[in-house]
């Protein structure tokens, strides 16, 4: 039994044999007998960063890191010096007001806390490093130095030399600008909240003399000091409503911020003018209650929103920005913009297509599944035409390019994806909508109850109060807080089943949809293609089959090898003495005297096999010595509950399109398998694309469900883009949801979770107004004491929040 | 009871309340709670040492800042 022991560095465990063993002998204090040691490493990277750290004296880390286990060191790294060059410096690095210069890093490696420490700690030691902060949450780091004495890339190696890896990333405006915002609303909020809870404790006394008699000065005092705590909150905190005012009003909108603002400061100049004058209730209560409360419903709107820019970004990060092209008989780098027509441009396998061209040399496998969505590899030789953005599977060829890179298929997709982007069509929130006509309405009857009160006749004052308290009343809290909340609800009930909404207004927009556009390959099949009939003519051994199968990445081959791994878990390997793979076709070995073929008709007939059998399914013959001994017919299967997720869909009269690449038949057969009406074949990318628009152009609400790159435009026009979890990664992306277990069972959740919180909303909405019908004449009435304009304040917004609170509860039983 | 004394103390409770505010908005200013995880792992390796290597860290940037500022 080989024994098993942990690496001294990386805490990954080995059998000793392969482990560096080291012996550390040294005198301790106490005892005078030399004390000894013994470190096992796994590799050299872990005995050297485990040295680093001790003579830096930095191995209090182990401590810290406990067992965690980290990964061990990489040896190979692109040049640091990369990182001191002027083009580097140029895009990522910034100078700060003190002349420190400024980089933001992705740290890689990072497993626990202790790595944070680690690698602080040990930046902190270099000579010119004036800061290093590192975030364990998103492993971004931001690390201040002086130019002068210290050079990025000795950062760069101090980094990588303890066992960790570092990147440049551009800490985007977008990103700093939206943790700004989110910060400003941290501090707003938190003066908010102080100020309101003082005041509420204020209160309780004012309330409290209300009814069982209180002397004037004593008021007075409670007056000020709520006065005091008010003015912050108004014109600190309310600032952005004064903004959100004056700019509605700049495009001539009367939006709840204008509401609000008016209320808030009318009520608040009324307040102070009660006060001077000793006479009369003071509302600075309701004044800090409707901004804090309004507050944190905009707060939460803030938190649920994700940033088109950053969307972009990664989008246009995953193309390369050079090309290796043949120049003079030799090979260099060049910009990708500097390609000409005519050039040659060198491909290895493994590497994507970047401009569109015409193979002058070399043969393979090329992956097109971001054009077709098909993840069968097409083969091609010298003639045939390469497009960008497909993928070199194992071919190195070289190409004439045909189209530079600005007019090429790829640069196309991605300025018409960032344009379907940045459109993306925006169907106005309900509460937005009726914030407009409820804040003009509540405006208006506040001035005519002021008018006809004053007309009556009655005092200016008095008519002044009752005109505001109209406003006190309408509280908007109710309203601001109906949409926010019941979002939040419906986000964290999608949450837990796996179901990701980027932004809360998709839930919305997601419930009003009426048409489903399903891609074909992975998501309403598995994607891959299965055995599903094994015809076996002779016996034979199964470890060959096996074997041939595992060498190959084809997804073919791959389907048999899950297929025979569940037959028989233990399966062995066995060493082919001979081994090639004919694109196109399939694989050729030799096993001692054994001969073996496993592939398509094609390879059968190149090699003189006669074969009678006809199928629609994909199929691969095992040859053994110009036999044939197996047969075996794979598909891609349908996925579990399709045919569910179309019954329920149909019964909430939603229109169900199916969208793929392949051809008629296969089209055909499973839109009838699964019970879908309408399909549509042999489309491109851009076609899909084209019949979103389509859709939009009749007043469809559509909701696009895919996962691939050929999916991707089309996803990014619909105005909800649902994405597989599993798709790649510019598609989750783009997508506005994610189904983080791929299953259509989830798709069903996600429409049943946004009509539940469409719903919500609307519940919410009607208490809120439900409530002002009631309370509102009362106070043109002249009815309404402070305390049942502060009641009315919380219990509204208290019901819209358990209302919520109830859905929530409800779903969770489920 | 003189109105005085509500005043003070009203005026007490709401100063003291204030610095805590204070202290919590410069918390947040400072970036204490961009990350929640460090923040709280903070704790465990907090010592003495950290200290030191805070001040020190203080010192490092001040002395650098004379040596850009001469050489500008």
């Amino acid at each position: 039994m080989p024994n098993k022991v942990l690496c001294s560095h990386c805490h990954l465990k080995f059998d000793e044999s392969v482990m560096i063993k080291e012996v550390n002998s040294y005198l301790s204090k106490e005892s005078s007998a030399p004390h000894s040691v013994t470190h096992y490493f796994c590799c050299k990277g872990c005995q050297g960063v485990f040295h680093l750290l001790n003579e830096e004296g930095l191995e209090s880390f182990y401590e810290k890191s406990g067992n965690i286990e980290l990964t061990p060191p990489s040896e190979n790294f692109e040049d640091a010096l990369n990182f001191d060059s002027q083009s580097f410096y140029d895009r990522f690095v910034k100078t700060d007001s003190d002349g420190f210069s400024e980089v933001s890093l992705i740290i890689e490696g990072i497993h626990c806390s202790a790595c944070v420490w680690l690698n602080e700690k040990a930046l902190h030691k270099m000579d010119g490093v004036v800061e290093a902060n590192i975030n364990f949450t998103s492993n971004k780091a931001t690390i201040v130095w002086a130019d002068d004495i210290v050079k990025l890339s000795s950062i760069i190696e101090k980094i990588r030399s303890i066992g960790y890896n570092a990147f440049a990333y551009d800490a985007l405006a977008q990103e700093t600008h939206a943790n700004r915002e989110r910060k400003s609303y941290y501090l707003k909020m938190a003066v908010a909240i102080f100020a309101s809870m003082n005041i509420m404790w204020i209160a309780v006394a004012q309330y409290a003399g209300y009814f069982s008699g209180i002397s004037q000065d004593v008021k007075t005092i409670l007056n000020i000091a709520e006065g005091i705590l008010a003015t912050p909150v108004l014109f600190y905190s309310g600032w952005i409503f004064f903004r959100g005012a004056y700019y509605g009003l700049k495009t001539k909108v009367v939006n709840m911020d204008l509401l609000v603002a008016t209320g808030a400061s009318l009520t608040y100049l009324y307040s102070i003018y009660i006060t001077v004058l000793e006479y009369g209730e003071a509302y600075f209560d309701s004044v800090s209650m409707i901004i804090t409360f309004v507050l944190i419903g905009k707060f939460l709107e803030v938190l649920s929103k994700k940033s088109i820019a950053d969307t972009l970004d990664v989008i246009t990060k995953s193309i390369p920005t050079e090309v290796k092209i043949v120049k003079d008989g030799t090979i260099v780098t060049c910009k990708l913009d500097d390609v000409n027509v005519g050039d040659s441009v060198v491909v290895s396998s493994g590497e994507k297509i970047l401009l569109d061209g015409e193979i002058i040399k070399g043969d393979g496998s090329f992956d097109e599944s971001t054009l077709t969505g098909e993840s069968e590899p097409v083969y091609k030789s010298v003639g045939a035409n390469v497009v960008s953005g497909t993928v070199s599977i194992d071919a190195d060829i070289h190409y004439r390019a045909t189209k530079d890179f600005k007019h090429s298929t790829l640069s196309n997709i991605v300025s018409l994806l960032e344009a379907a982007i940045s459109k993306k069509p925006k169907i106005q929130q309900m509460a937005n909508r009726l914030s407009e006509y409820f804040s003009s309405a509540i405006l208006a009857l506040s001035f005519i109850t002021f008018l006809v009160w004053w007309f009556w006749p009655h005092s200016f004052e008095t008519s002044f109060m009752i005109g505001i308290s109209v406003i006190i009343i309408a509280c908007p809290c109710a309203l601001a807080l109906a949409t926010p909340v019941a979002t939040l609800v419906g986000l964290s009930l999608g949450a837990s089943r796996g179901i990701l909404f980027k932004e809360a207004a998709q839930l919305e927009t997601m419930a009003k949809a009426d048409t489903l556009v399903l891609d074909k390959t992975g998501t309403i099949t598995v994607g891959k293609p299965e055995v599903i009939k094994e015809h076996i003519y002779e016996e034979f051994d199964k470890k060959l089959l096996y074997s041939l199968v595992k060498s190959s990445n084809h997804p073919v081959a791959h389907g048999i090898f899950e297929y025979i791994k569940i037959q028989d878990e233990n399966i062995d390997d066995i060493v082919f003495d001979e081994f090639s793979q004919v694109s196109g076709q399939g694989i050729k070995a030799k096993y001692g005297n054994k001969e073996l073929l496993g592939g398509n008709k094609k390879l059968l007939d190149e090699n003189g096999i006669v074969v009678d059998y006809l199928s629609e399914e994909t199929l691969f013959y095992l040859v053994i010595d110009k036999k044939i001994v197996a047969l075996y017919e794979l598909a891609d299967t349908i996925k579990d509950s399709a045919k569910e997720l179309v019954r329920s869909l149909n019964k909430r009269a939603i229109d169900i399109i199916m969208l793929t690449g392949d051809n008629a038949t296969v089209a055909k057969k499973v839109a009838v398998e699964i019970g879908i009406k309408k399909f549509i074949y042999e489309q491109t990318p851009l076609s899909k694309a084209e019949y979103i628009s389509e859709l939009h152009a009749k007043n469809k609400t559509v909701v696009m469900v895919g996962d691939g790159v050929n999916d991707i435009l089309a996803l990014a026009r619909a105005d909800i883009g649902i994405v597989m979890g599993s798709g790649s990664d510019i598609a989750v992306e783009v997508g506005d949801v994610v189904l983080l277990d791929d299953s259509l069972k989830s798709l069903e959740d996600a429409f049943k979770i946004s009509r539940t919180t469409f719903g919500l909303i609307k519940q919410n909405l009607f208490i809120s107004l439900a409530y002002n019908a009631i309370t509102i004449p009362l106070a043109m009435a002249g009815y309404v004491i402070p305390l049942v304009a502060a009641i009315s304040m919380s219990v509204s917004s208290l019901l819209v929040v358990g209302n919520s609170m109830r859905i929530r509860y409800k779903w969770k039983k489920e | 009871m003189d109105s005085w004394v509500i005043a003070m103390m009203l005026g007490a409770s709401i100063f003291l309340g204030a610095v805590a505010l204070f202290a919590f908005l410069w918390a947040i200013k400072n970036g204490q709670f961009d990350d929640e995880e460090k923040f709280l792992n903070a704790t465990k390796f907090d010592g003495e040492d950290e200290l030191n290597d805070a001040v020190k860290q203080e010192q490092k940037k001040e002395a650098l800042k004379k040596i850009i500022d001469q050489s500008n």
